[in-house]
């Protein structure tokens, strides 16, 4: 089994999530943990750092869609940030970029919020 | 040492009883007295036999019902109130007869008769009682030494009739008395059956124990005293008289051994009752941890127990789950309390509790809601539950008031929870494996869902060759292929891939085929139809989940193909030596129900030249993964097409499975593989 690991960190209002190993069927219950976390705390700002992510499959990015909508309504956002090029090609090949920012650095996608 | 006629049928042996007692009944009517020595042998040989007949068979008639032993105590004990009863009332009513050898009406018969038959009874009952209680809890077979005494009893009995016959051989009678007195007092000792009796019982015991060996008392000495009952046992037959003797004696030593041994067992008579209670409440649990799957069950039991053999006021239990410690079953303690009292004593110890720990006369402060309160337990024991070294809960036992735990109690409390984290590890393994089959069977059906909505063969035409590969992952992985005969010679085709695994995917699956066979008919352009798709599959699908395809209609007559991709990989087109990734914009099917989707999707058209080859397929084969994760990548399989693209489209199929295989090794497949080949033979 490969690993995987979730990490929620504060940046001012916005929460930042680490991904790290591998995201799919198997270990994407922990990200909606994460996620879960983050709408009992009313945090609806959320960047995710695919910085240390290697793999994503269709459950992984499943989690995305199930909770931007309730992000979105709450005058909040997810935004993706610093994905390898080849986590980047399978968003890319869904047409994610039509529908969610994608930024080079984590920076930026917090910025953009804070605008 | 066996009796004779022991081993005979109970009911043989009543049959045999009441017929010699009938005969005993017609002798004594027709010869109500006799002088001459041969009547008395007669008599006497008689009456010997009516009385063992009657206890070879009151003996199994007791151990047939095997009673408790205080009813075997009682029921001789109102036999012998009985005799004393007879024994007073007649010598009050009547006085002494002067002379016997005159009285021989058959009024005097019947009623010397029937008060003989009363005592032989109740004589033959007591002697059958105290055997059933002599043999009770013996670790080994004890006959010998009872029957030894009972032949000494007949031998007593048989001995009257030397003395009749010579009085100067008294001395034989008198010998054999005295050593049934002897074999009696031996025979008194065997009194374990005592020690489990509960107290309760040994106190009652105690009682009737002391009132029956002074009534026994009592009447040994009024059949030595000269009365008219006395009189006339004699008269009806010596030997009676001497049993009767020797029962009165028996029952005085063997009750009177009972009173002290009761006493003497009262001191500990709690200890042994709890330490029972404790054996059979262990018992018990074991039985049930193979029996009871349900924990919360098992629990109940657990704090039942250990709140009644460790006589706690109160217990309860917690168990380790997702690093919380919950309450799992509590008994007689509120549940807010337990829980906070749990926590207070947990934090406390640092959860650092190896082995059963007391905690005594430490006052608790637990806060419910507002209210501040203060529990003062007197002990608190605490034991873990432990297997293979590793916490799963805790046991806790507290008492309020009383004594504190003391080390038996510790070692209980940690008997109990060592049962139950066995228990709790069994429902664990029970529960994980319910689920795994639950999961298998649940895959079995998706998979047989996804062989029935796939095609089993591909078309057959003119101008184009058509091959199909799929191979399903283990959970299946919801890949859809399909093709659709239109009119005026088009064929439509579509290449599908539902997120998400199993029967969850393999429904949506069953949904898509139903959506794309009736849309295929019905609108011409593959953009127009995926757009309708898409909003058909808004009220169905689940947030989370989306489907990527390619849907495109071929011109199997000129060899022009129209298509478009939802959020699919690349349609490639092989011409030449070249392999053009054809990736025009699309989002896949249930990312976004408004204008995102139809604003975002672009219809793509390429004309087909003899040898083209169109491959479609699904993300199974190029994110492949090996043993150290490493993908399959579009770039080998981009190799592999190019190397074998003069091959058949069968070969070429085989050919990219092969490299598939070797690069993946012995790392399972963890998606489903599909692979769907045209070739253009125009002309051919």
């Amino acid at each position: 089994m490969a690993d995987f690991n979730v990490n929620i960190r504060g940046v001012g209002s916005v929460s930042v999530i680490d991904l790290k190993g591998y995201l799919d069927a198997h270990t994407a219950p922990e990200l909606e943990n994460a996620f879960n976390k983050l709408l009992d705390e009313s945090q609806y700002k959320v960047v995710v750092n695919f910085n240390d992510l290697a793999y994503i499959s269709s459950a992984g990015l499943g989690v995305f869609m199930a909770y931007v909508e309730t992000m979105r309504e709450n005058k909040g956002d997810i935004k993706f940030s610093n994905m390898t090029e080849s986590v980047y090609n399978i968003f890319d090949l869904l047409g994610f970029p039509i529908l969610y920012e994608f930024y080079k650095d984590e920076d930026d996608a917090i910025t953009k919020f804070n605008d | 040492m066996g009796l004779p006629f022991f081993e005979i049928k109970s009911s043989r042996k009543l049959e045999n009883a009441i017929f010699i007692s009938i005969l005993l009944f017609l002798f004594k009517i027709i010869y109500p007295s006799f002088t001459s020595f041969f009547g008395i042998v007669i008599n006497e040989l008689l009456i010997f036999s009516v009385m063992y007949f009657w206890m070879l068979y009151a003996i199994d008639f007791i151990h047939s019902k095997s009673p408790a032993p205080l009813s075997v105590v009682l029921n001789s004990g109102i036999l012998n109130a009985l005799i004393f009863f007879i024994i007073s009332l007649s010598s009050s009513l009547f006085s002494e007869l002067s002379d016997l050898g005159s009285s021989t009406n058959f009024v005097y018969s019947i009623f010397t008769t029937f008060i003989a038959f009363v005592f032989i009874g109740s004589v033959i009952y007591i002697i059958s009682a105290f055997r059933e209680l002599f043999y009770l809890r013996q670790q080994r077979d004890p006959s010998t030494y009872f029957n030894t005494m009972l032949v000494f009893f007949g031998l007593t009995f048989v001995s009257n009739l030397f003395t009749r016959l010579d009085p100067s051989l008294d001395y034989l009678k008198n010998s054999f008395y005295v050593v049934s007195i002897v074999l009696i007092s031996f025979n008194s000792l065997r009194v374990a059956w005592i020690a489990f009796l509960v107290k309760k019982q040994k106190v009652y015991l105690l009682i009737i124990s002391i009132v029956l060996s002074i009534l026994f008392g009592f009447n040994f000495a009024l059949t030595l005293e000269s009365n008219i009952v006395q009189q006339l046992i004699m008269n009806f037959s010596p030997g009676l008289h001497t049993i009767l003797n020797l029962v009165m004696i028996y029952g005085t030593i063997y009750f009177g051994v009972i009173f002290f041994t009761a006493l003497f067992h009262l001191p500990t008579a709690e200890a042994f009752d709890r330490k029972a209670e404790e054996v059979a409440s262990l018992m018990d649990l074991s039985k049930l941890i193979t029996q009871v799957f349900d924990f919360k069950e098992l629990a109940d039991t657990v704090t039942a127990i250990t709140t009644k053999v460790c006589n706690s006021d109160s217990a309860w239990l917690v168990t380790h789950k997702d690093g919380n410690y919950e309450l799992s079953s509590i008994n007689n303690i509120g549940y807010v309390e337990a829980e906070k009292i749990t926590n207070s004593l947990l934090v406390e110890s640092a959860y650092q509790i190896d082995e059963v720990r007391t905690i005594n006369d430490h006052p608790i402060k637990i806060r419910i809601k507002t209210d501040i309160r203060t529990f003062n337990y007197k002990s608190v024991a605490i034991a873990p539950l432990k297997v293979h070294n590793e916490t799963n809960g805790f046991l806790f036992a507290a008492r309020k008031h009383n004594f504190v735990f003391d080390d038996d109690d510790k070692k209980a409390v940690g008997a109990f929870a060592d049962y139950a984290a066995v228990a709790l590890e069994n429902a664990k393994h029970i529960e994980e494996s319910l689920e795994k089959e639950r999961l298998e069977k649940e895959l079995d059906v998706a998979r047989e869902i996804q062989y029935k909505i796939l095609p089993t063969e591909t078309p057959i035409l003119k101008n184009m060759e058509i091959s199909a590969l799929f191979v399903p992952a283990f959970e299946v992985g919801g890949d859809y292929y399909d093709f659709f005969e239109l009119r005026n010679n088009k064929l439509g085709f579509v290449v599908a891939d539902v997120s998400g695994k199993g029967i969850s995917a393999a429904f949506i699956m069953a949904e898509v085929k139903g959506i794309f066979e009736s849309l295929a008919k019905l609108i011409e352009s593959p953009k127009e139809l995926l757009i309708t798709a898409n909003e058909i599959l808004k009220n169905s699908l689940e947030k989370k989940s989306f489907v990527t395809a390619i849907y495109g209609i071929v011109d199997t007559e000129t060899g022009s193909l129209n298509f478009a991709r939802v959020g699919h990989t690349p349609l490639l087109h092989i011409h030449g030596n070249r392999v053009e990734q054809l990736t025009p914009p699309g989002i896949g099917l249930g990312l976004d129900f408004g204008p995102n989707f139809s604003n975002n999707i672009v219809e793509k058209e390429i004309q087909l030249n003899n040898d083209d080859i169109v491959v479609l397929y699904t993300d199974g084969i190029t994110e492949s993964l090996n043993g150290s994760y490493e993908e399959y990548g579009y770039g080998r399989f981009e190799k592999t097409l190019l190397e074998n693209s003069r091959k058949s489209l069968i070969d070429l199929s085989n050919e990219v499975m092969k490299s598939l295989t070797v690069f993946s090794q012995d790392a399972s497949q963890h998606d489903d593989i599909t692979l769907v080949l045209f070739k253009w033979h125009f002309n051919k």
